[in-house]
């Protein structure tokens, strides 16, 4: 605190510590006849503990002085008066000197100790959170948000990061959502490129009389880019301790980042962020290629198995079949991988309409109806259900993979029910199965990506991803995918619980009367 | 092969595509002619117009809607279109552009014959003005707007008969949700598809045997609705020599 500030503080607490004297005066007038008159002094106290306490040493003195007199004056014999008359009331009063002096000083070291702890913690706080964002950080930009954040928070200071590494200089466009003014920009753009040369960093005012310290926020290297603090309007001697007092704060976080290995982290954000779009994209044209290729195998075997010769042939036939079912199911494994693609790039935009349940019970059994050939298939839809609003084409596609799944971990001759009813204000549409199940464990990892059951993964083909883009497909169109099951090979039922939106109801009557 | 036979054109730049189609619609008993792009599908069917196009969407020179357009300005041939894009909307511009159907690559063969014998039929209904349709066991007399399942009269409102008339008009091949709006209700109701859900559902209930397992009016789930093509199909021939 500049010295102006602490005097005029000093004088707030002394004026303070007065008016509490004469408040313990008064009172203690009020109920003298109660105290015995060598104790009355002991009140006085308390305006000293107090001033010690909030306002510091010398507060604290002067209310210890003011007591003195005060409890001179009235209280002691002769009363009303500054005599004092007695040898023990001397001794007494010498005590209460020595008791306010002492109990003064170690108010302000207790005082001086919480807001030392108090500021530590703030920091610690502040430094925790600031990590924290670093290890929830999925990209360098974040991270490199969050580096200014937490220099502008250190320093109390307007600061703009603009961003950068040891390997890769300063991109000063990187940043240009910031406002700064063009003068500083321009400075930045120089100190950057390294036509500056300075360790301490370049001074410069901008436009509005502003003055603006530009430097590395790690002196000597570029490794957490260069930072430009706005300082605010100061003479050169203000300036310079504030530029002081920014210079430590920054070293103290250079170190921070440097011992929390940022550099590093920086790197694996970017190189994450990198891998991840090669990968989807990479799946994404893969399967786009795979798919030319197929129309023409899956259409040249449907031909085959409608052509005499191989219809006469009983092993021909099955041959062609055999084509023809594998290109369908390859088909699948393609859409499933473009699907998790579409999920991950979050591209999926539900249309939502008034759709009929039954409508979407049948497409879902019909795109599986080669597929369910081995299974008993009973179908219970209720009547009147309501018309229910979501993306049929997405609800569909769900229902197929949920089908799928029934299909694939159910032994063939086994009973795949599927149901669509009411409960409460819901539809539900549930597959339910006399297959594998799955245990408790194995539950509660189904929606993730490319999990499957260790007991499947020697028997069962499939990629894992089936009941995960049911799963994201019935979110996005806002229901909510819920599997129970008795455990392993005690069956299993996977349902799709979709909201009935109220004004539906509201809306249709309207339709109805025509 | 025989004159009689109808011609379909095969337009798609994949060679081993139109191998199979060629293989395909050849033993279904249609001639078969082939274009590898949308320039030369245009000039083909102009010289001696074919009684079927098939379309592939993604051609090298021009964009599926473009070709649509194009030959739907002089043209009313019966027109499928392959799509690789399982993108509804895309689907319906196409189908509003004028496309009769249009099948998802990959395929089976035996669904794109029934479509594209659907769209035959179309032309002869429309050019003939038959004027009694079937599907399954629903009859439809328009002369006597007169509907029955096996026999039995069914008493519809006349929104209900405009519905069934309108798909009935296309039978066998998908009629988009905006179509049906518009020439049901009119233009202004064009996206209240919860219309549509009401009266098909009212509808099914007089049609079908369990109206929660259609087998007439069929939903082709975000695009609109198809009434069954009478099973089992006429051969194209039978069609000619019917025609004739």
């Amino acid at each position: 605190m500049p010295d102006r500030m602490k005097h005029r503080g000093d004088l707030h607490g002394i004026a303070i510590a007065l008016l509490l004297v004469a408040v313990m005066t008064v009172i203690m007038v009020a109920v003298r006849h109660y105290v015995q008159p060598t104790n009355r002094s002991v009140i006085y106290l308390i305006p000293v503990i107090a001033a010690a306490v909030w306002w510091g040493v010398l507060p604290a003195i002067v209310a210890a002085l003011a007591g003195i007199v005060s409890a001179v004056f009235f209280f002691y014999p002769p009363e009303y008066s500054f005599k004092v008359p007695a040898a023990p009331q001397i001794v007494n009063l010498g005590l209460f000197i020595v008791i306010a002096l002492v109990t003064g000083r170690l108010a302000t070291a207790v005082r001086a100790q919480a807001e030392a702890a108090r500021k530590r913690e703030t920091e610690v706080r502040e430094l925790y959170a600031f990590s924290r964002r670093l290890a929830t950080a999925k990209a360098a930009s974040d991270i490199f948000a969050g580096i200014q954040e937490h220099l502008a928070n250190l320093t109390q200071r307007r600061a703009v990061l603009f961003e950068g590494d040891a390997a890769e200089p300063v991109d000063v466009s990187q940043r240009s959502d910031q406002q700064v003014p063009e003068r500083v920009w321009a400075e930045v753009t120089r100190y950057a490129s390294g036509e500056v040369q300075s360790e301490s960093g370049s001074v410069i005012n901008d436009d509005n009389g502003h003055i603006w310290l530009i430097r590395h926020v790690a002196p000597g290297t570029g490794a957490f880019g260069v930072i430009a603090i706005d300082l605010g309007h100061a003479s050169d001697a203000g300036i310079d301790e504030v530029r002081g007092r920014v210079d430590e704060v920054l070293a103290d976080a250079a170190a921070t980042l440097d011992r929390l290995d940022i550099a590093r982290v920086i790197d694996d954000a970017r190189m994450r962020a990198e891998t991840e779009t090669l990968r989807e994209a990479l799946i994404g044209s893969v399967s786009h290629e795979l798919r030319t290729p197929l129309a023409s195998i899956l259409g040249s075997a449907t031909v085959l198995c409608n052509t005499p010769t191989v219809i006469g042939d009983e092993r021909l036939g099955a041959l062609a079949g055999v084509i023809r079912d594998e290109a369908e199911r390859l088909n699948s494994d393609i859409q499933n991988l473009l699907d998790a693609t579409r999920i991950t790039s979050k591209s999926i935009k539900p249309l939502q309409q008034w759709v009929e349940p039954s409508d979407l019970v049948n497409a879902a059994l019909e795109r599986r109806e080669r597929r369910l050939s081995g299974h008993v298939v009973t179908v219970d839809v209720a009547r009147d259900l309501p018309l229910i609003y979501v993306d049929a084409v997405l609800m569909e596609q769900a229902l197929v993979q949920i089908i799928d799944n029934a299909a694939k971990y159910s032994p063939p001759g086994s009973v795949i029910t599927v149901t669509a009813r009411r409960e409460g204000s819901e539809v539900v549409l549930a597959v339910s199965d006399q297959g594998a199940g799955f245990t408790e464990e194995e539950r509660g990892r189904l929606g993730e990506r490319f999990f499957r059951g260790e007991r499947h993964l020697a028997t069962t083909p499939g990629s894992g991803l089936g009941l995960w883009i049911a799963n994201a497909f019935v979110t996005a169109s806002g229901g909510e995918l819920e599997a129970t099951s008795g455990g392993a090979n005690q069956g299993s039922i996977v349902a799709i619980r979709l909201p009935v939106v109220r004004e539906a109801i509201l809306q249709l009557e309207g339709a109805v009367d025509e | 092969m025989n004159s009689d036979s109808p011609v379909v054109l095969v337009v798609d730049d994949e060679i081993q595509i139109r191998r199979f189609l060629r293989a395909g619609f050849e033993l279904d008993g249609f001639t078969v002619e082939e274009a590898d792009n949308g320039a030369n599908a245009i000039r083909k069917a102009t010289l001696s117009p074919p009684d079927l196009l098939i379309v592939d969407l993604g051609l090298p020179d021009m964009d599926g809607s473009e070709i649509v357009q194009r030959l739907r300005a002089w043209s009313s041939v019966p027109l499928i279109v392959l799509s690789v894009r399982s993108n509804e909307a895309e689907k319906v511009r196409l189908l509003e552009l004028g496309a009769d159907d249009y099948v998802v690559k990959p395929f089976g063969m035996a669904e794109l014959l029934a479509r594209g014998h659907a769209a035959l039929r179309r032309r002869v209904t429309t050019s003939t003005g038959e004027p009694i349709i079937k599907s399954g066991r629903l009859t439809i007399d328009f002369g006597a707007r007169l509907v029955t399942i096996d026999g039995d009269r069914v008493q519809l409102t006349p929104k209900e008969y405009r519905l069934l008339q309108v798909l009935a008009q296309h039978t066998g091949n998908v009629v988009t949700h905006q179509h049906l709006l518009k020439e049901v209700w009119g233009s202004p109701h064009m996206h209240d598809v919860h219309y549509l859900r009401i009266f098909v559902r009212k509808l099914r209930q007089k049609i079908e045997v369990d109206a929660t397992k259609p087998q007439i009016l069929l939903t082709e789930l975000g695009i609109g609705y198809r009434l069954a093509a009478s099973a089992p199909e006429p051969a194209p021939s039978e069609k000619q020599i019917a025609d004739s």
